[in-house]
């Protein structure tokens, strides 16, 4: 038996969010000008899908970290 | 036939019961040689100290011998223990012996035998809560508090005693009454009963002190303690807490006036108290229903976090008040594992504040989602209540709740539970990957809006909004 | 600059062109909104910071302890709520006599997150709502500019409505009121409504309607809504302005709208019963009757019928007002109410209704407030008025009408600032964004001018609204210097950048304080918290009796009940005059009898707020010549307000002072033992005078619980028997007096004293005077 330790240090926890939170806001953005701009003759349905993929995954993790970091520890 | 199954299931009740109620028998082989007793009624519990010269006069070497707590005594007992000379704690288990069946009874299994002959040294530990009554039970703001104590005389055992002597610690010289059963000395703020010698087992003479005790009357009604584990590296501890003064009730009004002219003003009455956190404890709150409390003070020293609370309004007696405490330390403190395997080791009840008595506890322990085989070891028995979920961010199945319950607790009874249990690591992604999910879907939505058309007639030209 | 880049039309002939456009302005507007909701979400956590997160003031707590009782006990018996704590001995009915929108918000947001295990506190989601209703206000009030001007207006208004001081006043977090959520209903209605002007689809009318219906559930202030529409059609009536689009707007609007909103519990019959919803219904029937007339005209196009139009109109006004007025006059509909008259007459609160001009907040609004709550804006709006005015539409009309009406009641009264704010933006907004498009516009040369086109196209068909604004127009007058545009740049980016230090400045030393705990700050600049009402509140939460009642003036009602949890007499519910008025009796008799009438009111405990240790202005002392008001204006026989003030006609506490207000109970329970307050000892700071009755005992109540800073002291009101027993008769004994009965024998006659204290009457008063 050891010690538990977390397995993300806490203190990079703020850096985690911003970094995370950042790149995923950057591909929600990226996703919805696409959304936007795109017609119903230019879309492409894989182009989407990956765009908001990559953007929930970011998102997602940034949205955890962000949590942990306000203490609020799920 | 349904009889003779009842019949038969109450004979294997009773056979269980047999079984699990130890009858033990009072050795004539043990006699007391000398018992040296404290009883220190200086705060609000009554904390009474055996130092036992323990002899074996028998052949056979003494594994276990018996302590006793008389019947007028028993309903205040909240905590026994003994320890050998070594100062080590050594095993109480409640029993009864036969003819004596009013009387409370443990037997102390000992580490090492006394061997025939021989001697033993041990130290007995009682301390009673609610032993001390006010009298008068009402007083006003500016008068001192007199609490009145009864006890026995001599000390309490099952056994003959040589030699014994009590000493009363009062901590105050104001003395009203006191029995006098000679020999005595009061000396400064103790009262020094004996020596007596030659004392029959189970011997009771009623002692009384009516004294002066300022010290705080607090005790506290319920507390309810949550510990909530978490995988990401902390464990946060609420304590929800009621405390009621329960000293001489405040009899006529309260002046601010008086209150503020001196320190002395409402000797009875306490204006702050301390708690004790662990020395890892960070982001602290103190709060009410109504907000966050704004007097108290936070001191970090080297081996705990000290808090000197103070509630809203100097309590006098009869007032109450409740609050909620709360904080966060890291998980590396208290939490164990290897592998998949989990142990938390904390504490059942922590300290609220010195001489503390608590009336009732509940300790909660939320452990994470998806922890299986759970096994709790209690430091003392308690009630175990039923596991329950609790619900919390991203949760999706519920987190178990383990929870359990005791009455009458005291000081000694902040000493560490253990609990195992299983949790895969990978289960830890779960969370995130709940919120990755969510937001994917919600993106999939929009991607399934912008190919829907809702327009009942086709417009001329393409244009969305 | 987003206006430069957002007021671009946004359907291009050019695909490639247009889709960029598009996407950036689209961008730019989902950023700037994101941002102003930021922006005004974290221009409101000012309290939060400084304090902690917690509900302000007065009304909040109530509506926060019934938003805690909705939770807790779910909504139908929220609706059916009696609520036997206050008001006593008469109760309330919770569920009747409030506008449930609030609380169903909150609780709505709340049953939501809890379904999605997350577990906030109701008290947070109550603290919270405001500011992020705030935002919403933002969005709503964009939507509705951008209707009428341009999307780049849109966005200035929605900035400055963000952060803007006469908003953010009522929205800080934990200012939990109606008018929190019911500037955005305010705001979305008046969207939907000129969106369904517009359009004249019954679409947008029935969401006009719903929004409405949130409205009426959220705030009294729908009355506002239901004037202002109907005096938008009646005015686009008298410029001739009758389209089909209108008719079917409004009647589909206003029949919806009537029906859903007599569906909110406490509004009931009164859209049909009360005058102030009769406009409303008198407009309904004009437009009717010139419907009717419209078609017949389109039966047989010749004829004689433009005469015939304005006379059927004019003849269809006249009858509709003399049938209104009729019933009125039978009493089928009730007449104006007191709070109505006092819009028109700011006298007459002061003559009728004491209690309503007792509050600060009914008082007429001065300059500098219209100031200090718009900034800059005040200057700006009436350009934006101007250029709404000059180049008018259907839509324009309204927003002039709004504009008018809203300054009008702002000037009347200091609350009614709120709903100037939102159009003061949206005009503010227009404003610079025609300036913006002035000065910028040689840069930008094939942009189209946004303002000068619309007035082409006043007359423009419905469905076909898009089109208008990419008609491309010769810019009018390009005679503005280079250097010029470039001041007036600079001085208009100084203007904002001072009006956006000015809000903040304004929002977090002016709005910010949750007012029951008080800050003051030392010497060395170091704070202090003075919890004192929440140490009170505490206090009998926990140390009286769970039935015990609680008098207090009624400012304190709603705290007592939210944070005490104890039965009060009034609160600030102030529906009931006289029950009021008993209570400023007790407070302005003598300790006898006001011991009559707590008695009678079966009072256990009296709070009352001295404010003289710390310098506390708003304690009861300063109210309390309202308290006597009141009481003179139901027992004029009992209560005289000048023998409340010197000979001179002073207020005054000094021993200057009336004899009257002397031995008053306020008074005897503010100063009772009161030494404290520096030197000399007993020195009444906030009213710089030293108290002119002093160390003098009571009778009939004892002090409870007086808090660190003695702002709250709490007195319990003695049972019959207690007032006379041993104890007491101490000073009894010094007093001579003619009683010669022993002292055992005084013993015995507190029995016979029970049901007769008006004998120790007589003589306290005797020997008191």
């Amino acid at each position: 038996m050891v010690r538990y330790t977390s397995p993300i240090n806490p203190a990079v926890f703020p850096h985690l969010t911003l970094l995370l939170l950042g790149i995923g806001i950057f591909f929600t953005a990226w996703f919805f000008v696409y959304e936007v701009t795109s017609t119903k003759l230019s879309r492409d349905l894989f182009k989407e899908l990956v765009l908001s993929l990559v953007a929930a995954l970011f998102s997602g993790f940034g949205i955890l970290f962000l949590l942990l970091w306000v203490g609020i520890y799920v | 036939m349904a009889k003779l199954k009842y019949s038969f299931l109450f004979l294997l009740y009773v056979l269980i019961k047999c079984e699990s109620t130890n009858v033990d028998t009072i050795s004539s082989d043990i006699r007391l040689k000398n018992v040296d007793r404290t009883v220190d009624i200086s705060s609000q519990l009554v904390k009474i100290a055996l130092k036992v010269t323990l002899e074996n006069t028998g052949r056979s070497p003494v594994k276990n011998f018996l302590v006793a707590v008389e019947k007028s005594a028993k309903e205040n007992l909240a905590f026994v223990g003994t320890k050998d000379y070594n100062n080590k704690d050594l095993r109480l288990v409640e029993t009864s012996v036969k003819g004596y069946d009013y009387v409370k009874l443990y037997r102390v299994e000992l580490k090492e035998p006394v061997n025939g002959g021989g001697t033993g040294i041990f130290t007995v530990d009682y301390v009673y809560t609610k032993a001390l009554i006010p009298y008068p039970n009402a007083i006003s703001q500016q008068e001192d508090q007199l609490v009145k104590y009864t006890g026995n005389i001599y000390v309490y055992s099952p056994y003959y005693i040589a030699s014994q002597k009590s000493t009363v610690v009062l901590n105050t010289k104001t003395i009203e009454a006191f029995t006098k059963l000679k020999p005595f000395t009061q000396q400064d703020s103790n009262i020094v009963y004996g020596p007596y010698t030659n004392v029959g087992p189970f011997s009771e003479k009623e002692l009384n002190v009516h004294f002066k005790n300022n010290s705080p009357f607090l005790t506290v009604t319920h507390v309810e303690r949550l510990i909530e584990v978490s995988h990401w590296g902390n464990i946060a501890v609420e304590e929800v807490i009621e405390i009621e003064h329960t000293g001489a009730k405040l009899k006529g009004p309260f002046s601010r006036y008086d209150y503020q002219q001196d320190h002395h003003s409402g000797p009875a009455s306490v204006r702050s108290y301390k708690t004790l956190l662990p020395a890892s404890a960070s982001d602290v709150y103190y709060r009410d229903a109504n907000g966050n409390i704004s007097t108290s003070n936070m001191k970090v020293k080297k081996d705990s976090v000290e808090l000197d609370l103070r509630p809203r309004y100097p309590l006098f007696g009869g007032w109450r008040t409740h609050y909620t405490l709360g904080y966060n330390v890291p998980s590396y403190e208290y939490l164990y594992h290897s592998g998949n395997e989990y142990l938390l080791k904390m504490r059942v009840v922590d300290h609220i504040f010195d001489d503390m008595q608590v009336d009732e506890l509940v300790t909660k322990i939320i452990l994470p989602e998806g922890s299986i085989n759970i096994k709790t070891n209690l430091p003392y028995p308690a009630s175990m209540l039923p596991i329950s979920q609790h619900y919390t961010y991203l949760d999706t199945k519920g987190r178990p709740v383990i929870s359990f319950t005791k009455r009458n607790l005291v000081e000694n009874h902040i000493q560490d539970f253990q609990l195992r249990y299983t949790f895969p690591r990978l289960l830890m992604l779960q969370e995130p990957l709940l919120v990755v999910g969510f937001l994917y879907a919600l993106f999939l939505c929009v991607i399934i809006y912008v190919r829907l058309d809702f327009s009942i007639h086709k417009p001329e030209h393409q244009h969305k909004d | 600059m987003p206006s430069t880049s957002i007021a671009r039309p946004e359907n291009g002939q050019n695909k490639g062109l247009f889709n960029n456009t598009a996407g950036l302005s689209t961008l730019i507007t989902v950023t700037v909104l994101s941002l102003a909701w930021l922006a005004g979400f974290a221009s409101r956590l000012f309290a939060v910071i400084r304090f902690e997160s917690i509900i302000h003031e007065f009304d909040p707590w109530f509506n926060y302890r019934s938003t805690a009782y909705m939770v807790q006990h779910g909504f139908y018996n929220f609706l059916n709520w009696f609520d036997e704590r206050a008001w006593y001995p008469l109760g309330r009915i919770v569920g009747g006599t409030v506008y449930p929108g609030l609380m169903i918000t909150s609780g709505t947001i709340h049953w939501i997150l809890h379904t999605l295990n997350i577990p906030i506190h109701i008290r947070d989601i109550c603290v919270f709502l405001a500011p992020v209703f705030s935002g919403l206000t933002a969005i709503a009030t964009y939507l509705l500019t951008s209707e009428l001007w341009s999307r780049g207006a849109g966005l200035f208004a929605a900035c400055f409505i963000a952060i803007v001081p006469g908003y953010s006043s009522r929205s800080v977090a934990g200012s939990y009121d109606n008018e929190g959520i019911a500037i955005f209903a305010l705001q979305f209605t008046y969207y939907l409504w000129l969106k369904s002007v517009k359009s004249g689809s019954i679409f947008w009318s029935i969401c006009t309607a719903l929004s409405y219906f949130y409205m009426v559930s959220a705030w009294g202030g729908y009355v506002f809504i239901i004037n202002l529409i109907p005096l938008h059609v009646f005015v686009l009536l008298v410029m001739g302005r009758f389209s089909q689009r209108l008719f079917v707007s409004y009647s589909v609007f206003y029949i919806v709208g009537l029906l859903m909103s007599m569906q909110i519990p406490f509004v009931g019959f009164q859209p049909i019963r009360t005058s102030e919803h009769m406009a409303a219904s008198g407009v309904f029937a004009l437009l009717m009757a010139i419907g009717v007339l419209k078609y017949l005209h389109s039966l047989n196009p010749k004829g004689q019928w433009k005469q015939l139009l304005i006379l059927g109109g004019m003849v269809a006004a006249a009858a509709v007002f003399m049938v209104v007025v009729l019933l009125t006059y039978m009493g089928v509909i009730a007449p104006w109410s007191g709070r109505f008259y006092s819009l028109w007459d700011t006298a007459y609160a002061k003559i009728h209704i004491p209690i309503i001009a007792s509050v600060s907040e009914h008082q007429p609004t001065t300059w500098s407030s219209f100031f200090f709550d718009l900034h800059v804006l005040v200057c700006t709006f009436p350009v934006g008025l101007w250029y709404c005015i000059k180049n008018v539409n259907d839509e324009r009309v309204f927003v002039a009408l709004y504009a008018l009406s809203a300054v009008y009641f702002a000037g009347v009264m200091v609350r009614l600032m709120l709903t100037l704010t939102p159009v003061v933006c949206v005009l503010a907004g227009i404003a610079f964004s025609i300036l913006l498009d002035l000065v910028l516009r040689e840069d930008d040369l094939p942009m189209p001018p946004v303002d000068n086109d619309e007035s082409k196209n006043l007359y423009d068909k419905a469905g076909k609204l898009k089109k208008r604004t990419h008609e491309p127009a010769q810019p009018l007058d390009s005679g503005l210097g280079m250097n010029v545009r470039s001041g007036t740049m600079i001085a208009f980016m100084i203007l904002l950048m001072l009006f956006s230090v000015h809000c903040t400045w304004a929002t977090s030393n002016a709005y910010s304080s949750p007012s029951i705990v008080l800050a003051s700050y030392g010497n060395d600049g170091s704070r202090k918290i003075l919890d004192d009402f929440r140490e009170a509140y505490g206090w009998l939460s926990q140390n009286t009796a769970e039935d015990a009642r609680i008098m207090s003036w009624w400012d304190y009602g709603y705290q007592i009940a939210g944070m005490g949890n104890r039965t009060t007499l009034v609160d600030n519910n102030t529906w009931n005059n006289s029950h009021i008025a008993l209570v400023g009796k007790a407070m302005a008799s003598n300790e006898s009898a006001a011991y009559d009438i707590m008695t009678m009111l079966d009072v256990d405990y009296v709070l009352v707020i001295f404010g003289g240790a710390i310098g506390y202005s708003g304690d009861d002392i300063n109210k309390f010549i309202w308290m006597v008001r009141i009481a003179e204006g139901e027992h004029p026989k009992d209560i005289h307000e000048a023998d409340y003030f010197t000979e001179r006609g002073e207020y005054r506490v000094d021993s200057e002072a009336s004899k009257t207000m002397l031995n008053c109970l306020m008074y005897k329970l503010s100063y009772y033992r009161y030494d404290s307050g520096g030197s000399p000892p007993g020195y009444d700071r906030t009213r710089g005078a030293l108290p002119g009755n002093r160390g003098f005992k009571l009778t009939y109540l004892e002090e409870a619980y007086t808090t660190e800073h003695w702002l709250v002291r709490i007195y319990r009101v003695k049972k019959p028997d207690e007032f006379n027993r041993p104890r007491l008769s101490l000073a009894k004994r010094t007093v001579p007096t003619s009683n010669t009965l022993s002292k055992k024998t005084s013993k015995r006659r507190k029995g016979l004293l029970k049901n007769r204290p008006t004998i120790v009457k007589g003589k306290k008063v005797g020997r008191l005077e």
